[in-house]
């Protein structure tokens, strides 16, 4: 019996404690953090983007997303199956003309597209910088740069 | 108090330690040039002294889809299962590296409990090199080669060039009927920043290879940036 009551003194103060924590601090954060010292090689964190319109910024989800909610002025090419690969290669060749510094975005830091994307305009050997952005379209969701926005604007 | 302590640090690892076991968390899967998906299976079983109960799956992009075979999501300690992922190769070549993340009830939902991974590998039929030419403004205007190799075993041929821009001519070249051929483009003027784009038609079998493009460009080259030209 007093091995139950030691143990009710533990899970009650246990419980104080997280709920002591959660009105102090608050809820958990669920907002994306980039931190700088995880980055990959080619990565980059949205706050450390100085100039954002110095960047040709395209977009690797799907065209439906990134119709509803890409970032205005941003490049389709995804892997769909259903796209027309030369015609990404194209657009994004023509564009890199005029803008040859390149950040790659998908919908989330799990979504691998984005790299793989990269790693196809590398391949034109057209872009001085290609960069594939932390967090993706959340990091830009988060910082209400997608909000009412429409490509191609 | 010490007795309580125990009990209540063996229950909270108890409860942490709810898992499947995966005897391959990692996969490497060699994709035939024509394959539209491959399926790739990873085995498991509950070797905990609970059932386990998989919640959610996620292949991270729309191009995998992940199935539980049978469709059974509950696992009693000793049951065993298989995960099956779907790769959807559609537009994919080269190598390609995609994750699996496995939810079993009470995870967080930003802290899957089982992450698997695959690497496939893509070949490419038709390749060219470089995939595009390249001048710098004001520089000479002497003639680049693309080199088109086919990777098949089975011969491959050019049917059609076609240059998007006047300003570049070029002439094909075959080394290799089947094989090996050679684009040479001479672009008339280097005077200001330009671009071409070369569709180059096959008579491959396999529809995603049949087309291939590759590009001519004349631009300033940034002061940072090394001159690339070939």
């Amino acid at each position: 019996m007093k091995t139950f009551a030691q143990l009710s003194i533990i899970v009650v103060l246990s419980a104080a404690a997280a709920g002591a924590t959660y009105l102090v601090r608050g809820a958990p954060s669920r907002r994306l953090v980039c931190d700088p010292t995880t980055l990959k090689r080619d990565e980059v964190c949205l706050d450390t983007i100085k100039d954002r319109s110095s960047y040709l910024w395209v977009d690797a989800r799907l065209r439906k997303d990134w119709l509803a909610t890409g970032l205005p002025g941003s490049i389709l090419w995804n892997l769909d199956g259903a796209e027309d690969m030369q015609a990404f290669e194209a657009e994004t060749a023509t564009r890199l003309m005029e803008t040859p510094r390149v950040i790659v975005y998908c919908g989330d830091e799990n979504c691998g597209v984005s790299r793989q994307v990269a790693d196809r305009i590398r391949l034109l050997g057209l872009a001085e910088e290609i960069h594939v952005l932390r967090g993706g379209w959340r990091a830009l969701k988060e910082a209400g740069l997608t909000r009412n926005s429409s490509p191609g604007t | 108090m010490k007795f309580a302590l125990g009990l209540w640090m063996a229950f909270s690892s108890l409860s942490l330690a709810g898992g499947l076991d995966f005897p391959e968390t990692s996969k490497v899967v060699h994709a035939p040039a024509d394959a539209k998906t491959v399926s790739i299976e990873f085995s498991f079983s509950n070797q905990t002294a609970k059932p386990v109960t998989i919640e959610k799956t996620d292949g991270g992009c729309s191009c995998m889809s992940i199935q539980i075979v049978g469709e059974k999501m509950n696992y009693a300690p000793g049951e065993s299962g298989v995960v099956r992922a779907n790769f959807d190769m559609g537009n994919f070549s080269g190598e390609v590296d995609k994750g699996i993340m496995i939810w079993l009830k009470g995870d967080a939902a930003e802290n899957p409990s089982i992450r698997l991974k695959i690497h496939v590998e893509i070949p490419v039929v038709v390749k060219v090199e470089p995939k595009t030419l390249k001048w710098e403004v004001g520089g000479q205007p002497e003639s680049r080669t693309f080199q088109i190799t086919m990777e098949e075993k089975k011969p491959v041929r050019i049917l059609s060039v076609v240059a998007s821009n006047p300003l570049f001519t070029y002439e094909l070249k075959t080394l290799e009927e089947g094989k090996r051929y050679e684009i040479k483009v001479t672009p008339s003027s280097t005077s200001a920043p330009a671009l071409a784009i070369f569709h180059i038609k096959t008579d491959c079998e396999i529809d995603k290879h049949r087309d291939v493009q590759a590009f001519a460009s004349i631009r300033k080259t940034s002061p940072g940036e090394k001159a690339t030209a070939r």
